[in-house]
């Protein structure tokens, strides 16, 4: 644990990413006791109102101004980032844990298992993720739930593909073998013995997921099919205030700017997590 | 009488050889791409009849101050209810030479009346019996009942060549037959009409060419119009038009149209069919509220009926159900309603101008008083889907309506029982539409409307909003008068002298 604080001190990139997903994670969590005002209650009579940078500390003001319909942005956008990291971890963690059963299964099994699942990998990689994830919601309907299971389902197979080439090298390893010669079961072997060699990995591939479902998770909302308003989301006050580009910049430059504040983020941290835990990278430094 | 045609006639012919003196390119932008160009399968006008009314020719035209002007018609009158006789231009001919006589329009209203060609516009003409050929220029219409609003229906209604009809496919290619013909087309992006050389009218085209550009998104349209890359846009946000005047490079403003936006309601599905209910939530939202802040003051709340004061049949007595949330909540307690529910709220996207936003004031009102919504964004065409075909309406939803006859009959038919938009049933608005569909007598057609529109108030089958203002941008190089509905076309607009 200490080397890890030291590396990700050294690593000003990753050091920076952490930092940033911490105050988002603090913020958003903060949210309820925070005092903002109702992020879906607007008042029509001061809509599009410019920020006030003073209005952090005034009550009642705008510190990043109102939107269309004369709600508080700020207070949209700390709520909204509740929304956003909610769909997304869950997403990610839904996915993570179908793809990596599914990982382990194909590539210690093998054989015909191992053959459908990577086919049905395959079937799904030959269609657009956003394609996919546009049908499904437009098919189920937008509501957070579908939004969550939708970007589940776009997300297993990254971990299924990874999870499974590292079970592939890891079933010749010595532990396994003598697990297997004392007559340990198949799924003692799975999940006892293999399992917990493969968390690093998904943990890895985690991380790189969620900055993708958070930017997936947002054009959906752009395009609507998302959370429905009046519940803030990033994507959706995005498309709401992009006709007021030009005499509202507020509007849109915010969210605009949380979004990929927030995917840069955990970028940042998640490259740095990759080359930790990568024994190459690692012995070259 | 000869003189006085031949001296209208040069002057015109003078004032059009003005005009082509000052000849320039035309661009329009259009919110989304044509669907097809068979003038009988399309029923929107902003989109497909726009860019056609420029290639084939009407009988009659309404002009930009919604007067119904003659075209290929010179004139036409109701000999008796159930007859309409018309007179054609002489000589007129589309671009291969077939001629735009009697027999070409007999063939057209044919084509649409025709069952099995299932046009999607047959159901504007379904009253039509069929048409009697007098002579090469002067034909009568028969109809099956009275049919006022026919010279209106007829402004909406192209007419094609039938020879060439049966040897191309209308929806994937044009004879012009009117002022342009179509040289460019390239799906989803542009249209590019030149003028026909074969003209038979006395007014030209204005225009060395017009282009229809598809640009769907609303900053884009209003930026390129700004740079001088378009000449006319439509669907301009309120706030936005000072905006545009102040840049000096274009005019924007707002006219009254003809669209009627409500709060639609599926009185078939509970509790929607408590008329305290209904009449509750028309308390719970201020109109003027939402008129003057989302729209600037531009859009009119409506007089507690889908009619704006251009329909013949609109309602001068009539007044607003005003805001007042007390009442509200008052009826809403004697409605008996449990209020514990969540109500479907049901919002077609980018459709109307400003709705995603009137639905969220709406949804924010309505829940003031108690009344919680969910509020679903769905595509147009598949709201439309559920509207229409379905028959599965929401709850409660945006929608916006307006009839082009600018006739109480047609609009209000929309609410008729039995009518698959209506999804309210109410025998005695039933019978006062029958009375106005069925004579010419303006009286008695008022007076009949009169009363279909104060039942409709009190049984508020609709939430009523207001009259969305038909907002336009445009070129200062070009001269334009402003009109209130959907018709985007060069010829009301000539190059700025």
């Amino acid at each position: 644990m200490k080397h890890f604080l030291t590396d990700l001190y050294r690593s000003k990139a990753g050091l920076v990413g952490a930092v940033l997903i911490m105050v988002i994670v603090l913020v958003s969590l903060l949210a309820p006791v925070l005092d903002l005002p109702d992020p879906t209650r607007g008042d029509l009579r001061a809509r599009l109102v410019g920020p006030t940078w003073t209005g952090l500390f005034t009550p009642g003001a705008h510190p990043l101004g109102t939107d269309e319909v004369g709600r508080d942005i700020l207070s949209r956008l700390i709520n909204g980032s509740r929304i956003t990291l909610l769909v997304a971890t869950t997403a990610v963690v839904l996915g993570g844990i179908v793809g990596t059963i599914l990982g382990i299964l194909a590539g210690y099994k093998g054989g015909l298992v191992d053959r459908i699942l990577m086919r049905l990998v395959d079937i799904q990689l030959a269609v657009p993720l956003m394609l996919l994830a546009l049908l499904v919601v437009a098919a189920l309907g937008p509501s957070l739930r579908n939004v969550v299971l939708v970007l589940a389902l776009t997300s297993w197979i990254r971990y299924a593909r990874i999870i499974r080439a590292q079970v592939l090298s890891l079933r010749e390893r010595e532990f396994v073998q003598s697990a297997h010669a004392i007559g340990a079961s198949t799924l003692r072997i799975m999940f006892l013995h293999i399992l917990p060699n493969v968390l690093t990995p998904a943990l890895v591939v985690g991380t790189l997921e969620l900055a993708r479902v958070i930017i997936m998770d947002s054009a959906l909302s752009f395009l609507g099919l998302g959370v429905q308003p009046p519940t803030p989301s990033w994507g959706r006050m995005l498309a709401d205030g992009r006709v007021y580009i030009s005499s509202a910049w507020w509007a849109v430059t915010f969210p605009g700017l949380a979004i990929v504040l927030t995917v840069l983020s955990v970028n940042l941290f998640g490259d740095w997590l990759r080359d930790y835990f990568d024994p190459k990278t690692r012995s070259a430094k | 009488m000869n003189y006085l045609t031949r001296l209208v006639a040069s002057t015109a012919l003078a004032t059009s050889f003005a005009g082509a003196a000052m000849a320039m390119d035309l661009t329009i932008a259009q919110t989304s791409a044509v669907n097809t160009l068979d003038p009988h399968a399309s029923a929107s006008v902003n989109l497909d009849l726009s860019v056609l009314s420029h290639i084939y020719p009407t009988l009659i035209l309404r002009a930009p101050n919604q007067e119904l002007t003659p075209s290929l018609a010179t004139s036409w009158e109701a000999v008796d209810d159930l007859t309409w006789k018309f007179t054609l231009t002489e000589g007129a001919t589309f671009a291969n030479g077939e001629p735009l006589d009697a027999e070409t329009v007999a063939w057209n209203i044919a084509r649409v009346t025709n069952p099995e060609q299932k046009m999607r516009i047959s159901s504007w003409f379904a009253q039509i019996d069929g048409v009697n050929i007098l002579s090469p220029t002067e034909f009568e219409i028969k109809t099956k009942a009275p049919f006022p609003a026919l010279p209106a229906q007829l402004s909406m209604f192209m007419l094609l060549p039938p020879k060439w009809a049966s040897e191309n496919d209308p929806v994937t290619s044009t004879l012009s037959g009117f002022k342009y013909s179509l040289t460019e087309n390239v799906p989803g992006d542009h249209i590019t009409l030149e003028p026909n050389q074969d003209y038979w009218g006395e007014t030209p085209a204005q225009f060395d060419s017009v282009t229809f550009r598809v640009i769907p998104e609303t900053a884009s349209r209003i930026a390129a119009l700004m740079a001088g890359e378009v000449d006319l846009i439509s669907s301009v946000p309120a706030s936005e038009i000072a905006r545009i005047n102040e840049s000096g490079s274009a005019k924007a403003g707002a006219v009254d149209s003809t669209r009627s936006i409500f709060i639609k309601y599926n009185t078939e599905k509970t509790p929607l069919d408590n008329k305290k209910f209904r009449q509750a939530l028309n308390y719970a939202v201020d109109k003027e509220l939402i008129a003057d802040a989302l729209f600037g003051g531009l859009a009119n709340p409506s007089k507690c009926q889908v009619l704006s004061p251009n329909y013949f049949g609109y309602n001068d007595d009539l007044t607003a159900y005003p805001y007042d949330p007390e009442m509200a909540k008052k009826l809403l307690a004697e409605s008996g309603v449990d209020l514990s529910q969540t109500f479907e709220f049901e919002l077609p996207s980018n459709r109307y101008l400003q709705g995603e936003e009137v639905v969220q004031a709406v949804a924010q009102m309505l829940g003031d008083v108690g009344v919680k919504t969910n509020i679903i964004t769905m595509e147009f065409g598949a709201y439309l889907d559920k509207y229409r075909k379905a028959g599965d309406l929401g709850q409660l939803s945006l929608l916006g309506q307006a009839w082009p006859t600018i006739d109480a009959d047609g609009l209000l038919t929309l609410f008729k029982p039995g009518n698959q938009y209506s999804y309210w049933n109410d025998t005695g608005f039933d019978e006062q539409l029958v009375i106005g569909a069925t004579t010419t007598d303006v009286a008695v057609r008022e007076a009949a409307y009169k009363k279909a529109t104060e039942i409709m108030c009190d049984e508020a089958p609709v939430l009523f909003l207001y009259a969305q203002p038909a907002t336009y941008g445009v070129s200062t190089k070009v001269d334009y008068t402003p009109r209130g509905d959907d018709w985007m076309r060069a010829f009301d607009m000539t190059p700025a002298q």
